[in-house]
């Protein structure tokens, strides 16, 4: 998301119409439509009065945390767990996306585009399930080992790793690679002398992100027992112990918070113009010296053991599991409550990401820090920012649960506690195009006579409508994949029936469960990189 | 580490920030392969560090409550169970039913406090694994019908005005809170899954009563033990009444898992230390106590036989 905000300007837009556009307005407003009628938001009563009480409760929470210094400690404790799992996680992910990359390069395959297509897709699985429901289906074979949370990252990081990479790899100018080859090298070394060397910068700059990310998925799977602050947040949860929860949920903003200013730096300097003469960055350096060094001490931290991995017992399990679930259910009723559980998820995603688009355009005026400004404007700058980034350091399941408290059950819930959380993530991303756009055109409506409003309408939106959507329809891509964690604690959709089918170990169904949810995700996938392709 | 280190061959494209030293391809190199190799010894260090056999006996609990009670409870089990057997005894916590199962069968819990239902899954997925007791009360075990004040329903024996009502489960494979009383509606002519909205799954009992005071469900089914508890201490909120008690079944009981099993030759000795445990003496008295229990009674796979009839009936068994 930042990445694609760290690139350089793109191109000034054409002014020719395009046509296409005009239909996937139209397409996105009838899904909308659908979306928000089934939400039930339009008919009836959805608030749940009785429940502001409780509400209150945990809001008033949060100004008074727990400050016990026994569970402070606790806390802390929480928190070095949650950061080996993101290191160790994503570390490893950009190992397997590294060789992965190498397998579904384009340049690997050459002509021989049936082998690149199937590579593909084979990669469309491991990265279609949330890392949570990985987390479910490690826990299974491996038990209390911590290869779980590691491997749980891993695998679906790796797989976009390994697209992401590859993509990059093949975006690089090859004239390098062609040289060496010609003049004799092998194809190996061609590619580390000529390929590597121009798609480092991207490489890293990506990599970096990908450890950010890692950050929040490791708190994701404490939720699901892997230990952690979001282990601790679960507990203090299920106990309705508001002022616990809030601690946690603090701590949480605090270490997304410094993930993202460390990738960020880190991302910004790779972006930066290379100064002359010879030599390394000193601090890039650093930066990844201090990762590969932290991926030790995770490790040792952990007691991550490889032997584990191949231990007889991890064979037995994994052959119980895996005779157990093939061949996949077929059966009508579980593929009926399949479809309509699907078509839940779909309208929960699309009122989610509508929502947080409308409050983050609402919001991006605020949260962009703006060039000269007052005090007091300032300081509502910081209080949204702050608001924003708690907003997305507590785990989307925590909002359902507490959104529960005061609307009544349905798809409602999950819809806008998916809403509230992706309004942290693309108010920031929105707040950062605003900042980032040219400030030239309305100054020169305002300069020529124009009202604020209609320098505004006319000189800053039509250079933001593009940007800002494509990052709304990427979130929506993230958020068919929320949804279904969302659903797997409980505030439906598929996710529902992946829990109710996972608990009651009907293995043959959870196969059919997740090839629908992997599906879904794919199927949204291509929709939203086709519709962000007709806003190009 | 390819990635890292051919990343960083991209040398005369970074910026030379001159303040600080500049690193040589060799120092970098030999940097990275310390880092790596420390990483690598750390690993070693935990595999031998990895327990087996020889480790604590690991016991466990579905999270059917507050799991600050739950932690409470199994220390102190865990703490007289080890005096008695002579072996470290340690408490994993888990945070779902599920999971109580998948651990139990993977050999990492070896002794579990399940609920019926979540006992028959993981006695039938775990060849080997014996029931070894159970409390005075789980022999005849209830659950209640809670319903929220605004409702304006008054307690009765007639389950068919719940199915009107947004009504919630506990946990999706709890006993008490889901199973059976998804079975007494059925009997009574309620369709278990036929809610207003489909029923919801609170997670856990208490979490129940917290959503059906809040009135979002306006009703629920509860486990009778922890409604009583949490009535006695005066902790449910007053918009929460009990609407009917369902007749009798069997519910919570220990599991052995059968490496422990055979480490403890037989289960004979776990069952003794259950049967064992008198309320006259202080430390096993605290036990029975958080336990809700007069004694424990041992207790035998045939017990479950009507649980696993009802859950393979309503396909929480397959």
């Amino acid at each position: 998301m930042t990445t694609v905000l760290d690139r350089a300007a793109p191109p000034a837009p054409r002014l020719a119409r395009d046509r296409r556009r005009w239909a996937w307005g139209l397409a996105a407003v009838a899904l909308t439509a659908a979306a928000l009628a089934g939400s039930g938001l339009l008919s009836g009563p959805v608030l749940n009065r009785g429940g502001f009480a409780q509400f209150g409760r945990f809001a008033a929470a949060a100004l008074r945390p727990e400050l016990d210094p026994g569970f402070l400690a606790v806390v802390a404790d929480s928190v070095l767990v949650t950061v080996a799992y993101a290191v160790l996680g994503g570390g490893l992910a950009l190992l397997l996306g590294a060789v992965g990359a190498v397998l579904v390069s384009r340049r690997t395959w050459g002509r021989r585009r049936t082998g690149w297509l199937v590579t593909r897709g084979l990669l469309a699985v491991p990265r279609g399930l949330h890392e949570a429901v990985w987390g479910l289906l490690l826990l299974n074979v491996l038990g209390l080992d911590p290869w779980v949370g590691v491997l749980a990252i891993a695998v679906p990081y790796g797989a976009v790793t390994a697209t992401v990479f590859a993509d990059l790899l093949d975006e690089v100018p090859r004239g390098g690679y062609e040289a060496l080859v010609a003049a004799g090298a092998g194809r190996g070394t061609a590619a580390l002398y000529g390929l590597l060397p121009p798609a480092a910068g991207g490489l890293l700059s990506y990599s970096f992100y990908r450890l950010e990310c890692a950050v929040r998925s490791a708190v994701v799977l404490g939720l699901i027992g892997a230990g952690g602050l979001g282990y601790q947040l679960a507990l203090s949860f299920t106990s309705l112990r508001w002022e616990q929860v809030w601690t946690t949920v603090y701590a949480l903003a605090l270490l997304c918070l410094l993930a993202d200013v460390c990738g960020r730096a880190v991302r910004r300097r790779v972006a930066a113009p290379p100064s002359p003469g010879p030599g390394r960055d000193p601090v890039l350096t650093a930066s990844v010296l201090a990762v590969v060094g932290l991926a030790g001490w995770a490790g040792w931290f952990l007691a991550l053991s490889p032997a584990a991995l191949f231990s007889g017992r991890t064979g037995e399990q994994l052959s119980y599991v895996a005779a157990a679930a093939w061949p996949p259910s077929t059966d009508p009723s579980l593929l009926g409550d399949v479809a309509t559980t699907a078509v839940d998820t779909l309208l929960m995603s699309v009122v989610a990401i509508v929502l947080a688009t409308a409050g983050a355009v609402a919001l991006a005026g605020l949260a962009a820090r703006p060039p000269a400004a007052g005090p007091l404007r300032r300081a509502l700058g910081v209080l949204v920012r702050a608001g924003l980034l708690l907003l997305r350091a507590v785990p989307p399941p925590v909002w359902a649960l507490v959104l529960l408290f005061v609307l009544l059950p349905g798809i409602l819930p999950g819809a806008l506690a998916l809403a509230v959380y992706t309004l942290g993530v693309l108010g920031r991303l929105v707040g950062e195009a605003v900042e980032e756009a040219d400030r030239r055109p309305p100054a020169a409506l305002r300069a020529a006579g124009a009202s604020p409003a209609g320098a505004w309408l006319y000189g800053a939106v039509p250079a933001l409508a593009g940007p800002v959507l494509a990052l709304a329809l990427h979130r929506w891509e993230v958020t068919i994949r929320d949804t279904v964690l969302v659903g797997l604690l409980g505030a439906g959709g598929i996710g529902v029936l992946l829990s109710a089918r996972t608990s009651a170990f009907d293995w043959p169904a959870v196969t059919t469960v997740l090839g629908a949810v992997v599906l879904l995700g794919f199927a949204v996938d291509v929709l939203g990189s086709r519709a962000r392709a007709a806003l190009r | 580490m390819s990635t890292v280190r051919a990343a960083r061959s991209g040398g005369p494209e970074t910026v030379t920030v001159p303040l600080l030293p500049r690193l040589s391809r060799r120092a970098l190199l030999a940097g990275t392969g310390a880092a790596l190799a420390a990483a690598l010894a750390g690993c070693g260090a935990g595999s031998a560090a990895a327990p087996d056999r020889a480790g604590p006996l690991r016991i466990g609990a579905i999270p059917d409550q507050d799991p600050e009670l739950l932690q409470r409870l199994h220390a102190a089990v865990a703490d007289s169970l080890a005096d008695a057997l002579g072996i470290p005894v340690e408490y994993r916590p888990v945070t779902d039913y599920a999971a109580a199962v998948s651990l139990f069968r993977t050999g990492d819990l070896d002794l579990v406090w399940f609920g019926g239902l979540t006992g028959v899954q993981a006695r039938l997925q775990t060849p080997g694994a014996v029931p070894v007791a159970q409390r005075d009360i789980d022999a005849d075990f209830h659950s209640v019908f809670v319903v929220n004040t605004a409702t304006g329903l008054t307690p009765s024996d007639d389950l068919r005005p719940l199915a009107d009502l947004r009504f919630t489960y506990g946990s999706q494979t709890s006993t008490s809170g889901r199973l059976m009383p998804a079975y007494f509606l059925r009997e009574a002519g309620v369709d278990p899954e036929g809610f207003p909205g489909g029923p919801g799954f609170s997670g856990s009992h208490d979490a129940t009563l917290a959503l059906v005071a809040s009135g979002s469900y306006q009703a629920g089914a509860v486990n009778e033990q922890v409604w009583l508890a949490r009535t006695e201490a005066g902790e449910v909120d007053p918009a929460v009444v009990a609407y009917a008690r369902t007749p009798g079944y069997s519910d919570y009981h220990w599991l052995l898992g059968p490496r422990a099993a055979e480490r403890l030759g037989g289960p004979d000795r776990v069952v003794g230390y259950f049967t064992g445990l008198s309320p006259d003496r202080p430390t096993d008295a605290g036990v029975l106590d958080l336990f809700g229990a007069g004694s424990f009674v041992p207790t035998e796979a045939a017990n479950y036989r009507q649980i696993e009839e009802i859950g393979r009936d309503l396909g929480l068994i397959s």
